[in-house]
């Protein structure tokens, strides 16, 4: 019975002493979120983070360029079958609740706002450097209201977060609350973000003072209010900070103006198949041969026809078949076909491609480096041109615009002759239609139509239903798992 | 030789007499002979062969043909012991007579039967559980390198699935049904020692295993004895004092492909072609023909041998093994080979307490086939597989297998310890203290090296299959688990009053690390070169290794402690009356520390009707008894993170111009610290009889099992941030397993001629009850991905685990005025297939995919038969099941011109030609999804055919021997069933794609010839 005892002991003694820690393993190799970020190079990387998310081929809408395909811009692209019933559905005006790609998205930028959320919820109370702290602040600010922008933009009110720890059911804000928020967000990084030349070479595509005010005037253009976009567009055209076009148009999107006068806020990417890549382009890029990639985002015959024909920018922003890039000759898809022709055998689609998001190179994963431009001073010239014609400056507003056509011409003064239209309804939809030519397959037509009240009139042949198709519908999993919370938008359900 | 032989016979002789010779000096005066003959006591007929012990030594005599012996007796020799198989063990007196006759009494066996429980041992009539056991003989029947298989078709209630006929691949095992939708394998437990998988024992090595099907016996493994547990003992040494027994056993067999697929000729493909593609073949006739199957698919050897001894001495006894399994692909450069060294020893050194060891090593290597059965399926046939000048010719789509096969380097290897050793005190008359350590030590390298390569098109551009750099990868894994165990039990008898109990402190630790890196561009092809070595250059114009990858963490599913607490009391009233009450109580590190701890208890009773008094009137009925049990078991087959709010520390940011990575870290998705464990809640009725002295047996159970709180991963809302398509683990479904067993055998000896035959089988009903999310996308549960990534299975509230789910087909569209009748897709026409509009909405589209077969069976058996007469033995056992389907994956999935089954043949080739063969397509419409690729999975398979021979016992005896055996066996030689593919047995790489056929390993035919020795 001896060594019962001391086996009893024993065991007794273990299990008093080593039960807590025998028991307690942590995570190997990673932090849990009770460490994180604590010190100064924390706040860097999780102010990094948040940039990551930029490169998230769901962030940009959903995987696919859903925006321009619901515009007059653009059809499906890619061969015919090929996400016929994922995508195909937003060229019609068909597509649900449960639509591939809506979940993607708006998961996506909520995750975007966590990032931002957790730089500005925990790297205040980071000891650092104080100038430091406050630009990565500023700069998750300024993330944070281009997230809820296209939140507000796709869906109207939605649930407004803040903190990284937000409760599991939340409701819809209205669109007004959402872009109040974003106006404190803007506002805020407008106030600490340095301007884009006092960063380093090495940091070009962090956000800048420019960037913020650029966004702010288009945050307020979108809600009708032309005199802060008017002073705010105004402020990045007249400031101290240089910004221009490009001499060239296709520079404005492609690798040579890359981080360029031209370029406001872009993303930056690798030409690598990787985390380092942004697929956004190889989504778009030529089908076949050479393999860029998918093919999506067809330019339409409506938009090919809608250039003014002298319009050098059509060729800038269309690949045909038979054309010749960078020493690469475009042969195109063979599961693809030519032309589609109607009933009447008018062509109504060929295979086309976007040109703004070609790298030179044959593979897809050159592709990938496409740096997209979120905001470019073209944008801006047009933003302020339209605001200062809603003001009633007809000729403030063709010094901006027609320094946009300048450009365009590429030298050549026998075409694209200056506007000198004054008539305010006339000017806003030349403007309109400038912004059309000039940032074309760039994803601003859809919500420009939509913003300007020409939905109807211009997608209502297309399938667009007013009072309904304005917005997306909640992703109708959203919905599910919120279990009431969540009221869709009218007219979806 | 021979001269050398006899030779050496003669010195044996010369030994042998010396040491008579010394006996007989010993007590020359003392000696005399005892004599007798041996009978039956129910028949009087005499007994031939059976077996005479003097007790305490290791002298003795066998009877002969008429039953007599006889037997040099000293003054200290006092008791004989009679034994004989089927036979009550006789102990008796030699008094003082010179003759002896003994009636042996036919042994009441299965009553007698001692079986393995968890931590301890009951006789057969005083459990209460559902435990079903398979001994060595049956174990040896199929030479595989996991034993587990050799239960298939053997237990009730166990379905085990050959999945994949790779050398050393892996099986399924399922114990009474699919529990959960995580993990669904049983625990196996060796000698004690908890494991996931036995792949590295020697089938020779193992004594015998036990499946514990039931909550009363699986629940003193708490919570990992949900998915059931299959305890095997290895041999020991035998418990009596006596020579060593020495034995080999060798085996050789052939491999054949088993079955091949009916896939189209050339001239076939060629006319298909032209049906689809008009023109493209001008002369179907002069299109070459290559059978793919045929240049790939080889005779290949299995061999294993097997020698051990075992032995016993009054301080030790001792098991020592060694076992070499070697296999052979069917696709050529695949193989397995296995050697395991075997130590089990039990010491007597000390009064009252023994310790041992019982350890296995098994380093192994394999080499793996590339995923050629993907290009042979698809390779078209008329495609020639080398130009003339002997270069390999290009394969559109998906290659040339044969380049593949050329070019592919993968291997495996690695070392298996497993072990542990131990110390038993009789501490008390009743009370035994056991202490065990036990170790898992696993080392597995994986190395995979392809040259760079190109195979040209005709026009001699690069095909598809253009490999610019030789790629290398290295990585391997370690994982070392220690398991200490404590256990005290109580034997004792008084009255009718027989306790058999056990109670028990445990801990274990699993701790498991991976290194992985891959570079390319190595410097040579030679496998001398295949080494990742300092300085990497990026830069590949140096021609010097560039490093592309490293990968370092741990496996997360084997990174945990463990503590628990076991207990369980075995009470016998007078033999008839059995009760068991178990418990155990875990903790795991996988849970958070307020959920960590929970308890596992579970009750049986058990009845022995055949010993009341009222059943002496039937003694007819040997055996009857009743049990019935309930419990609790939990899983905690997760990985132990699951709980953690982790930050996500790999991503970077992109700055400046031109690019520069920047690192970046935030939060990652949300961990769940309130999980607890998976609980299966079951109750087993069973009935157990036996008849005509046990001549007939059988053994019914009902068993239903409900396992809730399943651990499964649920969407959460987009406004948390988690991030697109991450989902957080939940405890939040449930699911229902039940069924009958039956198991009922017959068996009888008369004389020199022994027949049985035995039939088993098991129902199963699979529900699933709950899926957590109540809405949307988590109101069910999707898996089973095609190889395009299409989701095919679909788990909902009333449907089995896994369902199969797609469009339901209605025939095909004769003519334009039906296809204009009825609901269809733009893409459908004329000749297609018809999916039904399941939902009436007048529409065809994803919202009609439904319910279309369950990979699950309704039923699974096994029909054994077992006939030996003299010296000759047979044995033959059938195997299968029925009510499952298949998925045929690998046809559904067709981006390019694939070739086509045998069954497009009779494709429809205009109105009233077929009505469900569609026209020919390469894919598009009719490769949607739907219950045209639904097969029966029904089959019946000849698992094993053996015939053997025992050479005559005067031949062995004259060469020294003590027995040989010969044989002659057959493996999967035949199966019945309709499937298409190489075999209906498909598993699954989880619990949601199972039965889904996307191309597997196919499986072999197996010839083989054997030898077992006794020296």
């Amino acid at each position: 019975m001896k060594t019962l005892k001391y086996f009893s002991i024993l065991a007794l003694i273990l299990s008093i002493s080593s039960c807590k820690d025998f028991l307690d393993i942590k995570p190997q190799g990673e932090l849990t979120q009770e460490v994180f970020p604590t010190s100064p190079s924390d706040a860097q990387l999780a102010t990094n983070a948040v940039y990551a998310s930029l490169r998230n081929w769901h962030y940009h809408s959903g995987g696919f360029p859903i925006l321009d395909i619901m515009s007059d811009d653009t059809h499906k692209g890619s061969n015919p079958n090929d996400a016929l019933n994922t995508v195909g559905p937003y060229d019609n005006f068909t597509h649900t609740a449960t639509q591939d790609g809506l979940d993607r998205w708006w998961s996506t930028l909520y995750e975007g706002i966590k990032r931002a959320n957790v730089v500005t919820e925990k790297v205040p109370l980071i000891s650092m450097d104080t100038n430091l702290r406050s630009r990565y602040v500023a700069e998750a600010m300024f993330l944070r209201g281009l997230f809820y922008f296209d939140l507000v933009r796709a869906w109207g009110g939605v649930p407004l977060v803040l903190t990284t720890t937000p409760p599991l059911k939340v409701p819809r804000s209205t669109a007004d609350e959402i872009y109040e928020q974003i106006e404190i967000d803007l506002l805020y990084a407008v106030a600490r973000l340095p301007e884009r030349s006092a960063y380093s070479s090495m940091e070009l595509g962090r956000a800048s003072k420019g960037a913020a005010k650029s966004l702010l005037a288009k945050v307020y253009l979108f809600q009708n209010d032309f005199v802060n976009a008017e002073k705010y567009a105004l402020e990045v055209i007249n400031g101290t900070e240089y910004y221009d076009l490009e001499p060239e148009f296709a520079h404005a999107n492609s690798r040579d103006g890359e981080h360029g006068i031209e370029s406001v806020f872009e993303i930056g990417a690798f030409e690598l198949e990787s985390d380092l890549g942004n697929q956004y382009a190889n989504t778009q890029g030529v089908r076949g041969t050479p393999n860029r990639g998918w093919g999506f985002n067809r330019p339409s015959e409506n938009l090919r026809f809608a250039f003014d024909e002298n319009d050098p920018r059509m060729d800038a922003t269309i690949i045909d078949l038979g054309e010749e890039l960078d020493e690469i000759l475009i042969l195109g898809d063979g599961t693809t076909p030519d032309f589609v022709y109607d009933d009447n055998g008018n062509i109504i689609e060929r295979e086309c491609y976007n040109q703004k998001v070609w790298i030179p190179g044959s593979n897809t994963a050159s592709q990938q480096g496409h740096n997209r431009r979120l905001i470019r001073f073209a944008d801006v010239l047009l933003m302020a041109a339209e605001a200062l014609n809603e003001n009633n400056k007809p000729g403030d507003a063709h010094v901006y615009l027609n320094k946009v056509r300048n450009r365009a011409r590429g030298g050549n003064n026998e075409i694209l002759p200056d506007i000198t239209e004054t008539d305010k309804n006339a000017l806003r939809d030349i403007i309109l239609n400038e912004r059309r030519f000039e940032l074309a397959l760039e994803g601003h037509r859809y919500w420009d139509l939509i913003r300007t009240g020409k939905a109807a009139q211009v997608l209502g042949p297309l399938g667009f239903i007013v009072g309904k198709h304005e917005v997306l519908p909640i992703p109708q999993n959203e919905i599910d798992i919120s279990q009431g919370t969540l009221i869709q938008n009218l007219n979806w359900n | 030789m021979k001269i050398n032989l006899r030779k050496m016979l003669f010195s044996w002789r010369v030994i042998v007499i010396t040491g008579t010779a010394m006996l007989l000096s010993a007590g020359a005066f003392s000696q005399r002979l005892v004599q007798g003959v041996v009978t039956t006591a129910e028949t009087g007929e005499t007994l031939p062969g059976v077996n005479i012990v003097i007790k305490n030594t290791t002298r003795g005599a066998a009877s002969d043909l008429d039953g007599r012996y006889s037997l040099e007796i000293l003054p200290e020799d006092k008791i004989l012991v009679f034994s004989y198989t089927g036979y009550e063990v006789q102990e008796v007196e030699v008094g003082s007579g010179n003759t002896l006759n003994i009636a042996l009494k036919e042994s009441k066996q299965l009553l007698d039967e001692i079986v393995v429980i968890g931590y301890g041992t009951v006789r057969k009539s005083d459990l209460t559980g559902a435990v079903s056991s398979i001994k060595s003989e049956d174990i040896r029947k199929i030479t595989s390198s996991d034993p587990t298989q050799a239960l298939q078709g053997k237990v009730t209630g166990v379905q085990v699935t050959t999945t994949s006929g790779a050398p050393g691949a892996g099986l399924s095992v399922r114990v009474r049904g699919v529990g959960t939708f995580n993990n669904s394998a049983p625990i196996y437990v060796v000698d004690g020692v908890i494991l996931d998988d036995i792949s590295f024992l020697s089938s020779g090595d193992i004594a015998s295993m036990e499946v514990l099907k039931d909550a009363s016996a699986t629940a003193i493994y708490g919570s990992r004895g949900a998915n059931g547990v299959i305890l095997i003992s290895t041999n020991r040494g035998a418990s009596e004092v006596g020579k060593p027994v020495v034995t080999l056993s060798s085996e050789y067999g052939i491999q054949q492909l088993a079955r091949k697929i009916d896939l189209l000729s050339g001239k076939e493909f060629a006319s298909v072609s032209n049906v689809i593609r008009p023109g493209s073949y001008n002369n179907v006739d002069a299109v070459p023909n290559t059978d793919w199957q045929d240049l790939i698919f080889r005779a290949a050897p299995k061999q294993s041998h097997q020698l051990s001894i075992s032995g016993s001495t009054p301080a030790a006894d001792y098991y020592v093994g060694i076992g070499l399994f070697q296999q052979d692909g069917i696709i050529p450069k695949s193989n397995y080979q296995r050697l395991s060294l075997k130590l089990n020893n039990t010491y007597r050194l000390f009064k009252n307490v023994t310790f041992g060891n019982n350890i296995t090593i098994a380093p192994y290597q394999r080499r793996n086939a590339p995923g050629v059965t993907y290009a042979v399926y698809r390779a078209q046939p008329l495609l020639e597989p080398y130009y003339e000048d002997g270069s390999f010719g290009v394969v559109y789509n998906v290659g040339n297998p044969l380049a593949d096969l050329e070019y592919s380097n993968s291997y495996n290897n690695g070392l298996r310890g497993v072990g542990n050793i131990f110390a038993e005190a009789k501490i008390h008359k009743d009370f035994t203290l056991k202490t065990s350590f036990g170790i898992d030590a696993a080392y597995n390298k994986s190395t995979s090296f392809t040259p760079a390569y190109t195979v040209f098109n005709p026009d001699g551009t690069a095909s598809q299959q253009d490999i610019e750099f030789s790629n290398l990868y290295k990585g391997s894994n370690e994982n070392l688990n220690w398991l200490w165990e404590n256990t005290l039990s109580h034997l004792k008898t008084f009255g009718k009053h027989s306790f058999n109990s056990v109670a028990g402190f445990t801990m274990q630790k699993s701790r498991s690390e991976y290194f992985n890196l891959s570079g390319r561009n190595i410097i040579r092809d030679e496998r001398d070169f295949w080494y990742i070595i300092p300085p990497y250059i990026m830069d590949e114009a140096n021609n010097i290794n560039t490093l592309q990858s490293i990968g370092n963490g741990v496996d997360a599913g084997l990174y945990y402690s463990m503590m628990s607490v076991l207990a369980r009391v075995n009470y016998t009233y007078d033999s008839r009356y059995i009760f068991t009450v178990t418990f155990r109580r875990d903790g795991s590190s996988k849970f958070a520390p307020e959920n960590r701890f929970s308890n596992f208890p579970s009750f049986a009773a058990g009845w022995n009707i055949a010993n009341e008094e009222f059943m002496k009137d039937f003694p007819v009925i040997t055996m009857l008894k009743l049990r019935a049990s309930w419990g609790m078991i939990g899983n905690e087959k997760i990985s132990y993170f699951d709980r953690f709010s982790r930050v996500n520390s790999g991503l970077f940011a992109v700055f400046s111009n031109p690019d520069a990575s920047y690192p970046a870290a935030t939060y990652g998705k949300s961990g769940n610290p309130d999980l607890i464990w998976e609980s299966t809640t079951q109750t087993d009725i069973g009935l157990e009889v036996g008849v005509l002295n046990n001549r007939l047996t059988g053994e019914f159970d009902y068993y239903r099992r409900v396992t809730d709180d399943i651990l499964v991963e649920l969407s959460t809302p987009g406004h948390l941030g988690n991030g697109q398509g991450q989902r957080v683990r939940y405890n939040a479904a449930s699911v229902l397993n039940s069924g009958y067993e039956f198991n009922i055998r017959w068996r009888e000896t008369k004389r020199d001629f022994t027949y049985g035959v035995g039939i088993l089988g098991t129902t199963i009903y699979n529900e699933v009850l709950a899926i957590g999310g109540n809405s949307g996308i988590d109101s069910v549960l999707m898996g089973g991905y095609l190889g395009n990534g299409q989701p095919v299975t679909l788990s909902r509230v009333g449907l089995p685990i896994g369902a199969f789910y797609g469009f339901v087909t209605d025939g095909i569209f004769q003519n334009l005025a039906e296809l204009d009748a009825y609901p269809h897709q733009s893409l459908a026409g004329v000749g297609d297939l018809r999916f039904v509009d399941t939902n009436d909405d007048g529409k065809i589209n994803g919202l009609d995919r439904t319910y279309i077969g369950s990979p699950i069976p309704k039923f699974i058996f096994g029909i054994n038969f077992e006939l030996a007469y003299k010296a000759f033995d047979f044995s033959l056992d059938l195997q299968g099941q029925t009510g499952n389907k298949i998925f045929n994956g690998k046809d559904v999935v067709r981006p390019d011109p694939y070739n086509f089954e045998g069954y497009v043949r009779d494709h429809w080739t205009g109105e009233g030609t077929s009505n469900n063969i569609p026209r020919p397509s390469f894919g598009g419409y009719n490769y949607s999804p739907s219950d045209y690729f639904i097969q029966d999975g029904s089959f019946l398979r000849l698992r094993n055919i053996m015939f053997g021979y025992t050479l005559p016992e005067n031949l062995v005896k004259k060469i020294k021997l003590q027995k040989v055996r010969l044989y002659v066996k057959g493996n999967d030689l035949y199966t019945l069933t309709k499937y298409t593919g190489y075999t209906p047995e498909i598993g699954g790489y989880d619990v949601l794609s199972n039965g889904i056929d996307n191309g597997v390993y196919p499986l072999s035919a197996v010839y083989s010839v054997g030898l077992n020795i006794n020296f």
